[in-house]
């Protein structure tokens, strides 16, 4: 039950103010990276009519996510922002699954993850709205319906990137307390594959299906 | 005193598993018990599929029971674990946790009860159908635990989180406002998100061709639903890892306390309403393909007209949290 909350923290200081790096989160971070392009080298290596297994499995991937992405949006919008959503979604899947093989631990547990993940979408989708409605009609929609509305409104934008980040953290987080806690409770005998089967794999498939989503939605509310 | 201490602890602890259990135990009651009776419905009226839908009816209450297994586990832990130090602290501690998790229950426990329901009559309408809608009613009542997830965190944290070295005087408020803030918040969100994953399973029921937008649609009217229930988590966070400066004014106490009174009350209201617009739009986009984006939207909007009160609350508790 001691490693409940525990973080290894390197703490370096710079200039008068400390840095924290959360090195476990980092290292689990750039293993997923290192996974995530092994695979997309071995799945496009030797591209064939007919696909080997690696193939079938990233063809998979980007055809669904283009597909979604291209629903959301349009044909044109949907071919620039499809990479974007398939990395996004590949990561969180990958980040949300590790948490079962052993010494690794999920990198979404941190807030860090998903909130730079839920910063970058918020950027990304604003960016995309200044690039489609010019500058004067994005600020525009901040002051619909009646001029005054406009905190409320910029709060609602903000409280958006909040939602989206705390929504994969809690999830993630809580399905890993449960699995632990409920483990020491039972002293491992049984119960730990079921739990894993239902909070790793299903519950953290759907919460990286929903932040996907959302980031599609965000940036094609943004869009239209 | 130190005794006198100890003695307030046993009681807070007591105090607090019992409220964990009571309260959810209301839930998820509600939720298995309403399947149940779709599914006699269901059986009733084809019951050649007997068998089927038993099953079914059987996996859905299990899945809707969670909620007050998590409040089980809560329970268990402050009646049984040893807490070594001794703090005034730790009775509100107790308190909150047990009255966190047992409220968060509540909300949970109802809302997975709702698409198993509706999944029990899907099955009995379009035998065919059976895994694709056995599937949607899993991924609906998971979805629709994690507000009970997040009160299940935010009473984990309150046990196991050292809060020696705080000064006692603000800080009991912070705890017993965190405990409401994520307990309460989690009641409106369990309740629409069951709403909106009841229509999903309906929707695909009646219209299979459509499975894929329907689902979609659905998972998306669920994660907008839930937004209340993380303001709910956040305002317990800020509560519980900022370090309050000592106050013997009591309206400094009173303050944290009411922030997480507001925030926890304010957003029972935005997840039930969120929940009907995410309803009755899975519901149409499932019968009318050519309006998808359309309703889309137009849930989309609605669900952040109708969660601009939550917003509202959050400010409130904001501003009194940090200028108050």
């Amino acid at each position: 039950m001691e490693e409940l909350g525990r973080i290894n923290q390197l703490i370096v200081p710079f200039f008068g103010h400390d840095m924290t790096f959360n090195i476990g989160v980092i290292v689990m971070t750039w293993a997923i990276f290192g996974f995530l392009l092994l695979f997309g080298y071995l799945a496009s290596k030797s591209r064939r009519i007919i696909p080997g297994t690696v193939q079938v499995v990233g063809e998979l991937f980007i055809n669904q996510l283009y597909g979604l992405t291209e629903d959301a949006m349009d044909e044109e919008l949907g071919k620039k922002y499809g990479p974007l959503i398939c990395a996004l979604f590949m990561f969180l899947l990958a980040s949300n699954w590790c948490g079962m093989l052993p010494f690794m631990e999920e990198p979404t547990k941190d807030l860090n993850t998903p909130l730079s993940m839920g910063l970058m979408g918020f950027a990304i989708a604003h960016y995309a709205g200044i690039r489609a409605k010019g500058f004067k009609g994005y600020i525009k929609e901040y002051f619909e319906p009646i001029f005054f509305m406009m905190p409320l409104n910029l709060i609602g934008e903000l409280a958006k990137v909040v939602s989206i980040s705390f929504r994969l953290f809690g999830n993630i987080m809580g399905g890993s307390i449960i699995i632990l806690v409920v483990s020491h409770l039972v002293y491992s005998i049984l119960l730990p594959p079921f739990l894993n089967a239902f909070f790793t794999i299903f519950v953290g498939a759907i919460q990286a299906f929903v932040f996907t989503m959302l980031t599609i939605v965000y940036i094609a509310v943004q869009v239209k | 005193m130190t005794d006198d201490i100890q003695v307030w602890m046993k009681v807070a602890a007591f105090v607090g598993g019992g409220m964990a259990m009571g309260f959810g135990a209301i839930g998820a009651a509600i939720g298995e018990g309403y399947t149940a009776s779709k599914a006699n419905e269901a059986i009733a009226r084809n019951p050649q599929l007997s068998g089927d839908l038993f099953k079914t009816m059987l996996v859905g209450q299990a899945i809707a029971e969670t909620a007050s297994i998590f409040a089980l586990i809560i329970a268990m832990l402050l009646l049984f674990s040893n807490f070594s130090h001794t703090s005034p602290l730790l009775i509100a501690t107790f308190l909150a946790a047990g009255l966190c998790m047992g409220l968060g229950a509540i909300g949970s426990g109802i809302g997975s009860g709702l698409p198993t329901a509706e999944a029990c009559i899907g099955i009995e309408r379009q035998p065919q159908m059976k895994n694709r809608i056995t599937t949607i009613m899993l991924a609906g009542s998971a979805i629709a635990q994690s507000p009970a997830i997040f009160a299940l965190v935010t009473s984990l944290i309150l046990l196991f989180i050292d809060f020696t070295g705080k000064p006692v005087s603000p800080t009991w408020a912070a705890i017993l406002g965190a405990g409401l803030a994520s307990g309460l918040g989690a009641i409106g969100s369990g309740i629409g998100e069951g709403l909106v994953a009841k229509s999903g399973c309906e929707g695909i029921a009646r219209q299979p061709a459509g499975a894929t937008r329907t689902t979609n649609v659905m998972l998306l009217g669920m994660a907008v639903t839930e937004t209340t229930a993380i303001y709910g988590l956040l305002i317990a966070c800020i509560l519980i890892f900022k370090n309050f400066p000592a106050a013997e004014s009591i309206a400094a106490s009173m303050a944290l306390l009411g922030a997480g009174l507001c925030m926890g009350i304010g957003a029972i209201g935005p997840g039930i309403g969120e929940g009907f617009a995410g309803q009755s739009a899975v519901k149409w986009i499932a019968r009318n393909e050519e309006g998808t984006a359309t309703l889309t939207r137009s849930m989309l909007v609605g669900q952040a007209v109708a969660e601009s009160t939550g917003i509202y609350a959050l400010v409130i508790s904001l501003i009194l949290i940090f200028v108050a």
